[in-house]
């Protein structure tokens, strides 16, 4: 690969991302707000409570840090997603496990922004994102195993191959459902709103304006669009579809499981970290080792590619 | 030079200059938080050696570990510790490369007496170390009999020279290790792409009992974990009640009997 590809492939990736996580946050509010939903959590508008110092005493280093973290993170796992089979900003041997690595970038930035922030508020948010971290991330992991383990490969690009014929999605409900839950809750949507809180005044937002704030709502409107996108690479068949060209396919696939997302998360009331937690133990992770359970079994049976 | 090398050595040096300025950053900055969170750049940097080498999935694993990971010791740090923010350490008198990787921390100085959106961990009032005159003054504070409310000075000790001589010496005897090496022999081998399989079939293979052997270990430690958590003969104690945070504003932070001594003690002085 010569430079003048890589520079190619990174200004499309680019430009992919903005644009997508632009129409996720045009999009999000509205279906949240139509489901009736108070709590919107990152799909919040500014609302600041007091005067505008928002972060009047911030740690030099750490607060400014914050968001650009998050943005590497989301930039760098939108890499692996697949709009074709020739669409793609690099096709890695370890796709898979590659993007479940760099969205925790994710976390680290609002751990650094909240915490430089250097107020109440804010730095509450960085307990609440581990907390948050620490009950999706096992559970995550499962469902993501039970699309590996049926197409044999870690690569986005051999996964979406693979569900040719049938998308993963009518073998695996279970891990379809589990993948519902656990994208919710890793890219901070209804119900799982806990570190964009009203309470905390929406968190980073509310402790971070200009370019931070820019960058915050890239990051959160992102890391909703590429859990969708996983989501349907994984049980969705990614770019597989008939009549239609193959990117239209993934961008509608895409939109429809995050809005199929939202509208489901719409329907619970909001989870407390320890609740959270307590879902992620008790029912989460054997349902997710159930699942592995199953796939293996079809698998010795002859089912999948 | 072809391009390609240039942009290898490039980020070779990139890499390598975030993995030593991590390393002496943690070593030095008087905030606990950014300790953690140098200790994990250093960390990072490995990794993206690691993938420098062709091993990609050995760097992305440790950089797994080590995000999630370090955020959850940060966050012990954080519960048990007296100043996880260096605010009170960081008008105390620091060599310079300790100054500049403690730079910006906030030593609550410059705010205008608004203490109710202070974070506990940053608060400014309770102790001013050497804010008039006498620049020791806050070393000596540490040694005359503890008055600090359990204030932890171990990162002024006066240990920290020897522990640099000790790393650069361990630095030096390794360079020159390596640098008087006998010939490693050479191969135009390319390394197998697809690494993953291969580590998972050494894992599930040759190595297996080292596997279950170390699952098994998790999985004691977590009944451990279990049967320390547990309910005990006091369920109804106040301090056992899960802290429930979705349906109100967190506590406003309360002054800690340990401020108040300390304050005490200062206007003793």
């Amino acid at each position: 690969m010569t430079g003048g590809e890589i520079l190619l492939r990174s200004v499309g990736v680019l430009v992919a991302l903005v644009l997508g996580a632009t129409l996720t946050w045009r999009l999000e509010p509205r279906v949240l707000e139509s489901a009736g939903v108070t709590e919107l959590g990152p799909a919040a508008g500014t609302h600041p409570q007091g005067p505008i110092g928002l972060a009047p005493n911030p740690d030099v280093w750490l607060y400014p840090a914050g968001p650009i973290v998050a943005v590497l993170g989301v930039l760098f796992g939108a890499v692996v997603i697949p709009l074709g089979p020739d669409l793609v900003g690099q096709d890695l041997g370890i796709g898979v496990f590659y993007f479940i690595v760099v969205i925790d970038f994710v976390v680290l930035g609002l751990s650094l922004g909240g915490w430089g922030a250097n107020v109440r508020n804010a730095a509450e948010v960085y307990y609440r994102a581990v907390a948050q971290l620490v009950s999706y991330v096992v559970p995550l992991g499962l469902a993501y195993i039970g699309a590996i383990m049926m197409a044999g490969s870690l690569s986005t690009i051999a996964i979406a191959q693979a569900q040719e014929g049938l998308w993963f999605v009518v073998l695996q409900p279970l891990g379809f459902a589990l993948y519902l839950v656990t994208g919710a809750m890793q890219a901070y949507r209804p119900p799982f709103v806990e570190p964009f809180s009203r309470h905390i005044e929406h968190g980073v937002y509310g402790s971070s304006a200009g370019w931070q704030a820019l960058l915050w709502r890239l990051s959160m409107s992102g890391v909703l669009l590429l859990v969708a996108a996983m989501g349907s690479v994984l049980y969705l068949g990614g770019w597989n579809g008939p009549l239609l060209p193959d990117p239209l396919w993934m961008i509608l696939k895409t939109l429809a499981l995050m809005v199929l997302m939202l509208w489901l998360g719409a329907r619970f009331r909001p989870l407390s970290t320890a609740e959270m937690l307590a879902l992620s133990w008790k029912v989460l992770t054997p349902v997710g080792l159930a699942n592995v359970l199953l796939v293996g079994g079809l698998i010795l049976l002859g089912a999948g590619p | 030079m072809s391009l390609g090398e240039m942009a290898e050595w490039f980020a070779f040096l990139v890499l390598a200059l975030i993995s030593l300025a991590g390393a002496l950053g943690m070593a030095t900055t008087m905030s606990m938080f950014r300790s953690g969170i140098f200790l994990m750049a250093s960390f990072i940097g490995v990794a993206g050696l690691f993938i420098l080498l062709s091993a990609d999935l050995l760097g992305l694993l440790q950089i797994m570990m080590y995000i999630g990971g370090m955020l959850v010791m940060i966050l012990f740090m954080v519960l048990f510790s007296m100043d996880p923010g260096g605010a009170m350490m960081a008008d105390m008198k620091m060599s310079l490369v300790e100054r500049f990787f403690s730079l910006g921390l906030s030593s609550g100085k410059k705010d205008d007496g608004g203490g109710d959106m202070e974070h506990g961990g940053h608060d400014g009032g309770g102790m001013e170390h050497g804010g008039d005159g006498g620049d020791g003054g806050g070393m000596e504070h540490g040694g005359d009999g503890g008055d600090g409310g359990g204030m932890d000075m171990s990162m002024t000790t006066p240990v920290k020279g020897w522990a640099a001589l000790l790393g650069l010496a361990n630095g030096a005897l390794l360079t020159g290790l390596l640098l008087l090496r006998p010939a490693w022999p050479e191969s135009t081998e390319q390394p197998n792409p697809d690494s993953a399989e291969q580590i998972g079939n050494l894992l599930m293979g040759k190595y297996m009992m080292a596997f279950e052997g170390a699952g098994l270990l998790i999985l004691i430690g977590i009944f451990g974990a279990v049967l320390i958590g547990r309910t005990s003969r006091y369920p109804d104690d106040r301090s056992r009640t899960a802290y429930v945070t979705v349906d109100a504003p967190p506590p406003e932070v309360e002054e800690s009997a340990g401020d108040v001594v300390a304050r005490d003690s200062k206007e003793g002085d």
